[in-house]
Formats: structure tokens, C-alpha cells, sequence
């Protein structure tokens, strides 16, 4: 790759720039600042929006009953139940079982609370979930 | 390049790298007066590598590398250039802190591994769970840390609650607090032999694991089972499949084309040393082979956009990946060669 090639496509990184190893006139290898790259784009954003997509499956899934808040707000943080149930301090098993709405309503407050401060979100927040799907959030 | 100060006041200055592991590696070296070039570093760790793991799933999609393990690439750099380096894990993450401030007070830099996702100064489409990003602590500042994350342009604030969630993160591949500087480094290290040793070693890795999935070995598996995964997945399924392959390629801070073209930097600055032109013909084919891996990231991309209604097929992205395959497989055996002759 050239120094010339190096692609700016897009600016998705939100203005960051991304290092790109390129070659320069004489034949040497350089940094080059890249703004993005469409093939990168079209892979990444397919990634993205079944992330978005499922988010919002398992939102609608809560305001229907089907699932606990809980399940959403894991999977907003892009977590598993291996990952949550290490960070919360409780067992798979049991992270498993309080997706069903029934038994999450009647979680003890020192179990939600160690889920809150897992998630890094408020009590409040943990037993609800937005009433939009939200805009791509910007601050945790 | 911005420069900053650290906490004993020496200047600092930030370099953009394309590779996080390699960056800081870099930096501790840099901070202690030793210049060497994130290629150079990337060389040396051996971090050149190809794997597929079809069993471990992560999002529910195998994973593709194109790198060593995390945090291979920093012991071996410091194994093979020497240097006392003071390097630990954590079980209290109060205790991993503290020991963080202080080894700050005393003026050193400190590299961090951390949890990328929970690190908020990265633009949202960086973040995911995963626990192997790198990136040097400055100072401390009012409620955070001065942070220098080479794959940024300049150097960010990050909070303290954001560091030591990042720390401590748990989950595959758990950081644990791991923190590493140098309390010395060589002034003068053997660069010679410590890139003959590596080379060796990449050699080794791409060519002698008996193992299916890793090395060139996985490099032909996945092409075969990329060419049949729309008949044996569907065609929905192996679109995902392969996005998720060039994610690993180009997403992840590879500077280009997994990291072969960061590679051929490499190659290119040991030629130099060693004044070979064998080698450099070697960095020649390498950036050949990045350019081959770089346009099947554009068919791959083009298969995934047209869902399947243009000309390019899964055929032809799974047979540039057995041509790119074929290429690095004698190039890496050029290399064990020429590395067996050169004389450290």
C-alpha cells in the first residue's frame, strides 16, 4: 500500500484517526493517519446493527414479559452471562434464571445491587428499560 | 506526535501506532532513552501470527487473529532486548491502584492492560468486550489518569473509575491489574541478535504448530471452509462469517491488512541492519502479499453489500486467501532460511 492509497473514506471513528503502515515515495514505510476505509465500513456496520437490531429484540421482549430488564441492560453492555455473572459475583445458573421476569421481581436489593454496580448502572435504571430504543448512547 | 509531560516532568512524546501491545512496548522503551520504532518492536515480539479458533466462539462468531496471543508480544520483547522490567497481576483491585499511583509518583511510565470496552474515551464503534488493549499511564490528574493510547492520534484523560473497571474487567483472557514498566532498559541492545531470534521464532509459529487451525495450516483450513460456507451455513450465516474475519483484519488496530504490512516495516528496518538485500526483497513480498489480503477485504465486502448479487462469490475471497496462503508460506520459509545465515 501507498502512501497515496491509504484510504479516507469515511470519518466514522467520530474524528479519531486510525494508523496505517504505508509506503512513501521512496519505497520506505510510514504511519499514516487513515480516516477510514468503505470495505471496513460495510463489515463493521453489519456487526453493528444486528448488535443494535438485537438490543432492540430483547428491549420489546421486556416490555412485553417475556424477559427481565436485566437481560437487556447485559446485553447493552455487550456482555454474556459467563462475563456478567463473574463481574456480579453470582452464578451462571442463577444469572440465567433471573432473565425470567417472574423471578427477577423478586430479586433481594443486595443482589440487584451487585448486578448495578456489574453493569455500571443505578438501581433504578437496572429495573427498567428506556421506552425508546436509544440512539446509539454516547457515555456508558 | 503531541508532546506531554510525565509524572517526573521528562517529555513525553506520543506516537501514533497501529498495534496497541507494540505501541506501549515502544513507549517504555522510548521513556527510558532507547529509540526504537513500533514495527521494530512488533518484529522482535514476534506478533506476526495467524489463528482461527472455530470452538471458541466470541459473539457467537469463531475467532480469526492475526496477531500472537496479548501480552506475549511485551515478554518477549523484553526477553530478547533484556532490561528490568517490574510486571504484576492483581487480585485486589484497591491494592492494583495504589500500586499504580505509586509507581507513577516515583516517575515512572506504566503500561496497563485493560478491558477496551469500558474505556469511555473511545468513540462507541471501538468499544466491545474485550480484555487486551494496552495503553501507558502518564500521570495522575484530578480524578484520572493522563493516558497515552497509542492507537489514538493524542493523549486522553481517563477517569479513575473508568481505569479501574478496565483493570479489573472480568471474562475471557481477564487482565487482573496486570501492570508492567521498566526500571531499566540496555542503552545499547543487540537489535541484531534479538530480530534473528525472532524471526526464527515467527517462522516457527507460522510454519511448524501441528495444529490445524494456526498458522499457514489455518490460514488454508479457513480459505476451504470459507469457499463451502455458503452451502453448509447459508448464505446469511457466512456473510457474518466473513465480516467477521475482515473485522479481525483491518477493525482491530492492524495497521493494515492484518498487520502484514506492519510487518513488512519490520522487515524493511532489519534489512537495514543487517544490509541485506535479500530481506528486503522479503519486505517487497510482504507488502505484495498485505495488498492480497486488502483486496480480499474488498470482495469480501462487496459479496457482503450486494448480498450476493454481484459477480464476486465466495470462491473467489476463499481462493485469495489460499493464494495468500501459498505466498507467506514461502516467504516465511525464505525467511528461516536467510535468518538461519545471518550472523547475529
Amino acid at each position: 500500500m501507498k502512501v497515496s492509497e491509504v484510504p479516507q473514506d469515511i470519518t466514522y471513528y467520530e474524528g479519531e484517526k486510525r494508523a496505517c503502515y504505508a509506503l512513501d515515495d521512496e519505497g520506505r514505510y510510514v504511519v499514516v493517519p487513515s480516516a477510514g476505509w468503505s470495505a471496513e465500513d460495510v463489515v463493521n456496520s453489519l456487526a453493528v446493527e444486528e448488535l443494535a437490531r438485537q438490543l432492540e429484540e430483547t428491549r420489546q421482549a421486556v416490555e412485553a414479559g417475556l424477559k427481565s430488564p436485566l437481560c437487556y441492560h447485559m446485553e447493552r453492555r455487550q456482555m454474556n452471562p459467563e462475563i456478567l455473572g463473574k463481574t456480579a459475583g453470582v452464578a451462571v445458573f442463577r444469572v440465567k434464571r433471573h432473565f425470567r421476569p417472574e423471578i427477577f421481581a423478586k430479586l433481594k436489593s443486595s443482589v440487584l445491587s451487585r448486578y448495578a454496580r456489574a453493569l455500571a448502572v443505578t438501581l433504578d435504571e437496572l429495573i427498567t428499560v428506556p421506552k425508546q430504543p436509544p440512539e446509539r448512547e454516547s457515555r456508558s | 506526535m503531541t508532546e506531554e509531560l510525565t509524572s517526573a516532568g521528562r517529555p513525553f512524546v506520543h506516537h501514533h501506532s497501529a498495534h496497541c501491545e507494540s505501541g506501549v512496548t515502544s513507549a517504555l522503551f522510548r521513556d527510558k532513552g532507547v529509540e526504537l520504532s513500533e514495527a521494530m518492536v512488533f518484529g522482535i515480539g514476534s506478533g506476526i501470527f495467524f489463528g482461527h479458533l472455530p470452538f471458541i466462539k466470541w459473539v457467537g462468531l469463531p475467532i480469526t487473529t492475526f496477531r500472537s496471543r496479548p501480552g506475549t508480544l511485551f515478554s518477549k520483547v523484553a526477553k530478547r532486548l533484556g532490561g528490568d522490567f517490574f510486571t504484576k497481576r492483581y487480585r485486589n483491585a484497591r491494592k492494583g491502584m495504589d500500586d499504580l499511583r505509586q509507581a507513577l509518583r516515583r516517575g515512572h511510565i506504566v503500561g496497563l492492560t485493560t478491558n477496551i470496552y469500558w474505556l469511555s474515551y473511545f468513540p462507541n464503534r471501538f468499544r466491545f468486550q474485550f480484555n487486551g488493549h494496552n495503553i501507558v499511564v502518564l500521570r495522575e490528574i484530578e480524578n484520572g489518569f493522563r493516558v497515552s493510547d497509542p492507537v489514538l492520534e493524542h493523549p486522553v484523560d481517563c477517569l479513575t473509575d473508568d481505569l479501574e473497571r478496565a483493570r479489573f474487567a472480568r471474562g475471557p483472557l481477564e487482565p487482573k491489574g496486570f501492570m508492567y514498566y521498566a526500571r531499566s532498559v540496555p542503552q545499547n541492545p543487540d537489535l541484531r541478535k534479538a530480530c534473528v531470534a525472532a524471526m526464527k521464532d515467527s517462522c516457527n509459529m507460522m510454519l511448524r504448530i501441528p495444529f490445524p487451525f494456526v498458522g499457514i495450516r489455518g490460514m488454508r483450513w479457513l480459505a476451504k471452509a470459507t469457499i463451502q460456507s455458503p452451502s453448509k451455513l447459508g448464505f446469511q450465516e457466512a456473510c457474518r462469517r466473513l465480516a467477521n474475519i475482515v473485522r479481525m483484519q483491518e477493525e482491530v488496530g492492524t495497521g493494515g491488512a492484518g498487520f502484514r504490512f506492519m510487518y513488512a516495516a519490520f522487515l524493511q528496518e532489519t534489512a537495514g541492519l543487517f544490509d541485506s538485500s535479500e530481506l528486503l526483497e522479503l519486505s517487497r513480498e510482504m507488502t505484495a502479499i498485505g495488498d492480497l489480503w486488502r483486496e480480499f477485504a474488498v470482495v469480501s465486502a462487496r459479496i457482503i453489500k450486494k448480498r450476493g448479487q454481484a459477480e464476486e462469490t465466495f470462491e473467489k475471497a476463499g481462493g485469495l486467501m489460499l493464494i495468500c496462503a501459498g505466498r507467506e508460506e514461502s516467504l516465511f520459509r525464505d525467511l528461516d532460511k536467510i535468518a538461519r545465515n545471518l550472523r547475529a
